[in-house]
């Protein structure tokens, strides 16, 4: 039978019957009967010293083990800057911030202690807004700074502000770019904080064993993030430190930093190490676990009058909210990608990371990218108009392309960008882009299309690495091991096919182990930034190179030939010039037997691994260095019906295409990318955590806070270009967080043009729209 | 997960309702009737409502009736919104709660529930309060029939301890020629920016809101104006949406201008095609 490929192809994805059937196991259905429940009182303001917290009655409640408040450690977490203590000590920063956590027998006996608990607060002035943070003599949020340790060698902290980091990128002479420009546009935005969503809520488990061991399970982007967190803070060594993920129920980026496993630990400590399991109510994943980062921005471009930019200036502040988790660095990734997939010789970037008394923020698809992408591309279609050009020509003129510099000045090939020109090439066939932008419907409903492009690298730290280990079966298949987490895009099964295209076996041969142990699975830094595939593909590759090897060797044996002489496919290893001579993988899966009876060599065991080439952290004064080792190039589309008699919209349409360098799976590919476009529906339509003038958070539920629902999508199209990255597995890209960037910036566009006014701030509302036509009269 | 435990009743009878009620009052237990339990569920698990004692009312025939009684139309208490949307006996009603929550919560809200509810928008009650609907309240004294919008003042008026049993629609109101608008922030499937049924009665138009303001209303002011023949329809609406302007207020769906101006279209609207 002839080898077919195992990529390129639609596979149903290993964890499917599991989850069509209910069968599949998620963190909270791993029940233990010995486990305690512990449930958190929350902060009712959102900046407040803490008087008096009085526990007596909650302690003094049915089934109550202990009730522990901010007095309990003073040990303070961040993996950038540790200036989160996990329940409040001394005064809250937010609203819904931990103040004391109850651990009891059965939940319920928790939740009704947690009403016992009496805290007296003194309310203090709120930062409601980056602007309230950045004023002069602005409230300081976290006013012993100083104090603080900081992990991170690339912060920047600005002396006694509300800034946590400050970023600069210095490109060229922004002066000069503003004398050889016939044109200037600036363009300001803001971009509100939202929410994750998950589905699954944030929930673990930690149990600490006599010996030592603690042991956690939990909901994670980041098995061994948390596994070093925990160890680190918390000063256990790092081996007795056990991390168990099983499937995971969506993470976003809302995963990928360690929150509840904090307070699991905490509570476990507290009763003597017994088991305590803690899971988020909605409305606490909402607004005590870290949300979103919100935006500001400020850009202004210049560009010569045949379309050429010349320059390009941007202030952005990070909304980080109330601590700064890893939102400095995410203020670095915007600054890192400001020009967008533009060739741009004169940058002049600041990109501040801002305190306010907001919910925390954390990573979230796009990681930054999806703020200076909305400045960039907004500001080209400002460009486009005032050049009176086309916005796609525009963009092509100006695509990044090889031998171009990106703003930290790292080299472009076409290998570690794609291929811009046709990714906007192909989004004009298919949208049909010469037929014209702007239609009036015989209902009077105008029907528009609007465009963006994007670029996004990974912004991972500079000894990111990725193992793989394989084992044989006795009938010649292989298990695999690997550390990345099933979160949802089918990560899992495209490692599987890889492996099984390297092996040139059946995939369905390669046994994937589902969930991620620290103690046995070989380490993936996190599953984040787009690069489970890249990463973990190469270490699975490497594995497999390997693996290979030693078949090779003992096959040789076998066969009695060198082991230059062999080659395999389907489970078999043969000799290249006569495959009628071979061995079958499953009699030398576990060790080859003379037929006298000896053997050798025993089980062939494939170890790979990957780390990251050539990163480099940011020189402070320039910018320049290195964030990533390759981009994903984009394009896309989206096309709305405007109602202008009640100025409210239909989404139609919309359009992806992405250079991927090769597709793996394309069903999968085209979910995830279709995941990703209706996440920026989301933010652009409808997402946002809403405020009061006291910093109180408004929309803590899903009965106010709304996501896209089903049935209220466009049209989702994408279309795949293959330009290879050559040192990638098979040449495939990252493609796992992009379909979300251009969609805000692309759907502003199309009601920008539907209504011919220009909009500022994401989410656009019906009510947003009448405002800025109407000027809010009836 | 609820953090108290409470006592949970299914009586057979509106008379054992009643009576345990008192019973359950009596011994100084907080007791509430209990429909499809989504809102009690749902508020008790993040404790903004408590009670010692559920009584569950689905049981009740009388709870359950949907059907036709001479020339009017009978709908029990207890009948779910999905129950009411398959029959469609009263169009209004059906298109209205079609738009209540999403189609998993219809299967469990009961018509009783939404009118009672705690929750401020109860839009089940509009096209009751534009036609001569009647109420049957029950409580340890007995029953008694009202004008139902007689006793609905920002919400049902009931005595301590009283029940909802049913709602009798009288025969003329079913099929009047009506209006059903519903306009949200952005979703299909969301609390009411705006949510209006209007009916034609005799050339007149009855006409009631939820999401405005605070609560539910019908405004004989604002019908006044809309019937009146005395000004063009322009000036209708101005003096219409004046005449109830103090009952429209801010909220997270929207401003009060901004509301303002989708009334006067769904006025428009109204005056157009009704």
């Amino acid at each position: 039978m002839a080898y077919k490929s195992q990529i390129g192809t639609t596979i149903t994805r290993k964890d499917a019957w599991d989850k069509v059937t209910g069968n599949a196991k998620y963190t909270g259905d791993f029940h233990f009967n010995e486990s305690l429940h512990a449930r958190v009182l929350t902060s009712p303001y959102a900046h407040a010293r803490i008087k008096k917290i009085d526990t007596t009655k909650a302690e003094n409640s049915k089934g109550i083990r202990t009730v522990i408040t901010g007095n309990f450690s003073d040990i303070l977490v961040g993996s950038m800057i540790a200036d989160r203590p996990p329940i409040a000590k001394d005064k809250v920063r937010y609203f819904g911030e931990v103040v004391a956590l109850v651990v009891a027998d059965k939940e319920d006996e928790a939740q009704a202690a947690v009403e016992l608990i009496k805290v007296e607060y003194e309310p203090l002035p709120v930062v409601n807004s980056i602007k309230d943070a950045i004023k002069e003599n602005a409230t300081l949020v976290h006013e012993n700074f100083d104090s603080y340790a900081i992990p991170s060698k690339e912060v920047h902290h600005v002396a006694n502000s509300n800034i946590s980091n400050h970023v600069k990128i210095r490109k060229g002479n922004i002066e000069n770019a503003w004398q050889t420009s016939d044109v200037i546009v600036e363009y300001e935005f803001n971009m509100p904080q939202a929410d994750h969503l998950a589905m699954e809520t944030r929930n673990a488990k930690c149990q600490i064993s006599p010996d030592g061991t603690v042991d956690i399970y939990t909901s994670t982007q980041a098995p061994f993030g948390v596994k070093e967190q925990i160890s680190t803070d918390y000063g256990i060594p790092e081996g007795k430190v056990v991390v168990h993920t099983p499937l995971v129920g969506g993470g976003f980026g809302g995963k990928a930093s360690a929150a509840v496993e904090f307070l699991a630990y905490l509570a476990s400590l507290a009763v003597g190490g017994k088991m305590v399991t803690i899971a988020n109510t909605r409305e606490e994943d909402i607004s005590t676990s870290p949300s979103k980062l919100g935006a500001e921005g400020k850009v202004k471009l210049g560009a010569t009058k045949d379309g050429k930019i010349t320059g390009l200036e941007c202030i952005y502040y990070i909304n980080s909210g109330a601590y700064a988790n890893t939102a400095p660095n995410m203020a670095r990734a915007a600054a890192t990608d400001c020009s967008g997939p533009y060739n741009i010789e004169n940058i002049y970037c600041d990109s501040y990371c801002v305190y306010t008394n907001h919910t925390y923020a954390t990573s979230f698809r796009g990681f930054g990218h999806g703020i200076s992408t909305f400045g960039i591309e907004m500001a080209m279609h400002k460009l486009a108009k005032e050049l009176g050009m086309d916005p796609l020509e525009l963009r092509k003129i100006n695509a990044i392309k090889e031998g171009d510099l990106s703003p930290t000045q790292s080299l472009m090939t076409l290998s570690n960008t794609g291929d811009l020109d046709k990714c906007i090439s192909n989004l004009k066939n298919i949208m049909n882009w010469d037929a014209g932008n702007k239609i009036t419907t015989d209902k009077g409903t105008i029907i528009t299309k609007g465009v963006s492009c994007f670029w996004k690298t990974s912004s991972s730290p500079t000894d990111a690495g990725s193992g793989a280990v394989l084992i044989c079966n006795k009938d010649g298949t292989i298990n695999a091991n690997f550390g990345v987490t099933e979160i949802g895009p089918g990560m899992k099964t495209t490692i599987a096919q890889i492996i099984a295209e390297k092996m040139k076996m059946d995939v369905n041969d390669i046994h994937v182990f589902m969930g991620v142990d620290t103690r046995i699975t070989p380490k993936h830094w996190k599953t984040v930034a787009s690069m489970s595939t890249f990463m973990v593909g190469n270490a699975a590759v490497s594995a497999c190179e390997d693996l290979i090897r030693q078949i090779k060797e003992v096959a040789s044996i076998a066969l009695k030939c060198s082991a230059g002489d062999i080659e395999i496919e389907n489970k078999r290893a043969f000799i290249k010039d006569d495959a009628n001579q071979f061995v079958e993988f499953k009699d030398i899966a576990h060790g080859f037997k003379y037929k006298e009876g000896p053997s050798i060599h025993g089980e062939l065991i494939g170890r790979g691994n990957y780390i990251a080439k050539h990163l480099l952290p940011l020189d402070f004064e320039t910018g320049k260095g290195k964030s990533g080792v390759s981009w994903t190039v984009g394009a896309q589309g989206v096309e709305v019906e405007y109602n202008p008699e009640i100025h409210t919209y239909r989404l139609l349409r919309a359009i992806t295409v992405i250079d991927v360098g090769k597709v793996i799976n394309p069903k999968m590919a085209k979910g995830v990318i279709m995941g990703g476009m209706n996440m920026g529906f989301g933010l652009a339509t409808r997402e946002e955590l809403v405020y009061d003038e006291n910093a109180i958070l408004e929309d803590t539920s899903i009965r106010t806070y709304k996501v896209m629902h089903f049935g209220e999508q466009p049209e989702y199209i994408v279309h795949f270009v293959e330009t290879p990255q050559i040192d990638a597995p098979f040449g495939a890209r990252g493609i796992g967080e992009h379909g979300i960037l251009g969609i805000p910036a692309a759907f502003t566009d199309a009601i920008q043009q539907a209504t011919g006014k220009e909009f500022h701030k994401i989410p656009i509302l019906p009510e947003m729209i009448w405002k800025t036509v109407t000027g809010g009269k009836q | 997960m609820i953090g108290f435990d409470f006592e949970y009743y299914k009586p057979n009878t509106v008379d054992q309702a009643v009576k345990l009620f008192n019973d359950l009052d009596s011994s100084g237990k907080a007791a509430i009737y209990y429909g499809g339990g989504s809102e009690f569920i749902s508020m008790a698990r993040v404790n903004t409502v408590y009670a010692d004692a559920v009584i569950d009312i689905k049981e009740i025939e009388e709870c359950n009736q949907y059907k036709m009684v001479g020339n009017d139309l009978v709908i029990g208490a207890g009948v779910t919104l999905t129950e009411i949307a398959e029959g469609d006996l009263f169009p209004p009603l059906t298109k209205a709660v079609k738009r209540i929550a999403d189609h998993t919560m219809q299967g469990k809200i009961t018509i009783g529930g939404n009118i009672c509810g705690t929750i401020i928008y109860r839009e089940a009650v509009l096209p009751f309060l534009v036609s001569d609907s009647r109420i049957v309240l029950a409580n340890k004294y007995g029953q008694r029939e009202e004008l139902l919008r007689s006793i609905f003042d920002e919400r049902l008026k009931l005595n301590k301890g009283e029940m909802v049993v049913k709602i009798i629609i009288p025969g003329e109101f079913l099929s009047l020629p009506y209006m059903h608008v519903k306009r949200t922030k952005n979703e299909t499937i969301d609390y009411p920016l705006i949510s209006m049924v209007a009916l034609k009665n005799k050339g007149k138009i009855h006409m009631a809101f939820s999401g405005l303001g605070d609560y539910p209303f019908r405004s004989h002011n604002l019908e006044k104006f809309l019937n009146s023949d005395m000004f063009s329809k322009e000036e209708k609406i101005q003096q219409a949406v004046n005449s109830i302007e103090n009952k429209i207020n801010d909220s997270l769906s929207g401003s009060k201008e901004y509301k303002k101006f989708m009334l006067c279209n769904v006025l428009n609207t109204v005056l157009e095609d009704l």
